[in-house]
């Protein structure tokens, strides 16, 4: 009960957050109904998707600090689970999507386990490379499709069971309702007992030891927490697409980019994700394809891109975010 | 029984011996001091009591329970606190947070913890700095929130690396007293490594003396000041004279 308490309650955010935040849920409930267009709508799916995703890393990434670039590969278990699960026995969306958390949660204990013996730079690159492994078995393994992928059969009615519907609308409702129980979630996150040793270890790891952290396990755990968000979204990813390849859900563009939409946000903070994502994911759709397709500059939306991480990252390491809070204490 | 028993303790540090065969006991309840030089080994007898380093051969019994080679998380679980030297001086965390992660050490729930929290901050005077991050406090306040952090977990020992240094007389005044209460209200065995012989001296009811990884004496602190080696090695020929 407490902990349901802990995530309902936002009262110690500032007023401006509760109105900004309050706001934003009315615009997100109102929005199929605004008239967007259907690309208009796919990229708002995306940019909660990639709130879900970022929420997800926040979690070792921000709160624990620990540069962690192999999340895709929990987006592909999340994924292949609920596909192979579909396409083999037919077993409906409800049921596979919480066996892929379980099996990303195990998989992830077994790989955090080792993976947290590393720190730093060591760890950034050993997190790279157990997903590039994991993408390459699924590239060969005949199995599951390996490099074609494998596509859900399509339902001729809609279909709640199966998560198959016609319209967009469903879509983005469904991933809003997950992007909501995130961010009850991750509020409950930063006040509970892990948020806080995590943050300790972020500070300073020796001192978080000497005050009776065990910091390997904390980390671990985080880990984990972070790959069950992911694999919820590589679920919503797989009944949404209806086709997935290991290009499309383990590649390690899609990990560096929810590491980096968390980190040009702010990382470590509630808003940071959602705020990351929001800048990042219309940027790189609209720039991609009015660039890309109307005039013909391929490849100039990844230059705009980087240097606008550049620019935020030299200016204020903590993102956007940051920036913000900045302004607001000057303000003061 | 001891409280805290070492004995024959061995560090080397491919071949820097950092302590050599060092043994002594802590009785509950004592303050004692731990004196040396720079680079006699003290730091390092510290880290290998509190599990940073694992000593090469020797044992470290806690409370009758032998504790050599334990981490750090698990040492302050049995109830051993240290404070470090230098401390990160960090900007995430408000004092009232930091001082809270270590009464997480012992309460799950997160009212618990700041309820516990504050109550130290009260009894160490900290109350008006709750709000503030380290990297704008002072270093005196700073070591205060190291050792308040520290006392949140609720240690029977508690391992001080130099909380004087780089105070004023009169912060370090303030800190013998502040010790003192520590000592006399939370019944908390203090073990504390200090150069600063205005806070060594009269607070310790022991003193042990290191000097190149060796221990070259122990003993009452009027003691150690006439002994002819421990002037030699540390404190000089005019300190023993001023006393």
């Amino acid at each position: 009960m407490e902990k349901i308490k802990d995530a309902l309650d936002f009262r110690d955010f500032s007023k401006p957050e509760k109105v900004g935040f309050a706001i934003f849920t009315l615009f997100l409930l109102a929005f199929p109904w605004l008239g967007a267009g259907s690309f208009v709508k796919a990229v708002a799916i995306q940019f909660l998707l990639f709130s879900l995703f970022g929420m997800g890393w926040n979690t070792i990434g921000g709160y624990g600090g620990q540069v962690e670039l192999g999340k895709a590969q929990y987006v592909g278990i999340g994924a292949y689970t609920v596909a192979l699960m579909m396409v083999w026995w037919k077993i409906p969306f409800w049921v596979s999507m919480p066996i892929g958390i379980l099996i990303a949660l195990g998989y992830s204990f077994i790989i955090g386990y080792p993976l947290f013996r590393l720190k730093g730079h060591y760890f950034a690159i050993a997190t790279i490379c157990t997903s590039l492994v994991l993408q390459d078995i699924f590239i060969n393994w005949k199995l599951v499709g390996a490099a074609k992928g494998i596509e859900l059969p399509i339902h001729e009615h809609p279909d709640f069971l199966y998560m198959q519907f016609k319209s967009d609308t469903f879509y983005f409702y469904f991933i809003m309702v997950l992007f909501y129980i995130a961010i009850f979630y991750m509020n409950w996150f930063r006040k509970s007992k892990l948020g806080y040793q995590l943050r300790m270890i972020k500070e300073d790891e020796e001192a978080a030891e000497s005050l009776g952290i065990d910091a390997r396990w904390c980390k671990i755990k985080a880990y984990s927490i972070a790959s069950a968000f992911v694999a919820v979204g590589g679920g919503f990813l797989a009944v949404y697409n209806l086709y997935i390849d290991p290009y499309s859900v383990m590649d390690l563009d899609l990990s560096i980019k929810i590491a980096l939409m968390a980190m040009l946000g702010g990382a470590g903070s509630m808003w940071g994700p959602i705020i990351g994502s929001a800048f990042l994911v219309p940027l790189d759709r609209f720039l991609g394809s009015w660039l890309g397709a109307h005039k013909g500059l391929i490849g100039v939306d990844f230059m705009i891109y980087s240097a606008l991480i550049m620019i935020v990252s030299a200016y204020q390491p903590r993102g956007i975010w940051g920036i913000i809070e900045q302004f607001r204490k000057k303000g003061t | 029984m001891a409280f805290l028993e070492v004995t024959d303790l061995v560090k080397d540090f491919g071949g820097v011996v950092a302590n050599n065969h060092i043994s002594f006991q802590i009785d509950q309840g004592e303050i004692i001091g731990l004196i040396g030089p720079n680079g006699a080994g003290k730091t390092t007898l510290f880290n290998c009591i509190v599990g940073y380093h694992k000593p090469d051969s020797g044992k470290v019994i806690f409370k009758g329970k032998e504790i050599t080679g334990f981490k750090p998380f698990m040492t302050n679980r049995e109830g051993i606190g240290r404070t470090f030297q230098i401390m990160k001086v960090t900007a995430g965390m408000t004092v009232l947070e930091n001082v809270m992660v270590g009464a997480f050490c012992r309460a799950d729930d997160r009212y618990l913890a700041k309820v516990e929290a504050a109550a130290i901050l009260g009894f160490m005077g900290l109350d008006s700095l709750k709000t503030y991050h380290l990297n704008e406090l002072p270093i005196a306040s700073q070591k205060k929130i190291g050792l308040a952090r520290a006392i949140a977990t609720q240690p029977e020992l508690l391992m001080l690396d130099e909380v004087a240094s780089g105070l004023n007389p009169k912060e370090t005044e303030e800190m013998v007293d502040l010790l003192k209460k520590i000592h006399q209200e939370k019944k908390i065995t203090l073990f504390l490594i200090e150069h600063v012989m205005e806070v060594v001296m009269p607070i310790s009811q022991r003193v042990i003396v290191l000097d190149s990884g060796e221990k070259i004496a122990e003993g009452l602190p009027k003691e150690i000041v006439k002994n002819e080696r421990v002037i030699k090695a540390y404190l000089g020929e005019k300190y023993a004279k001023s006393i």
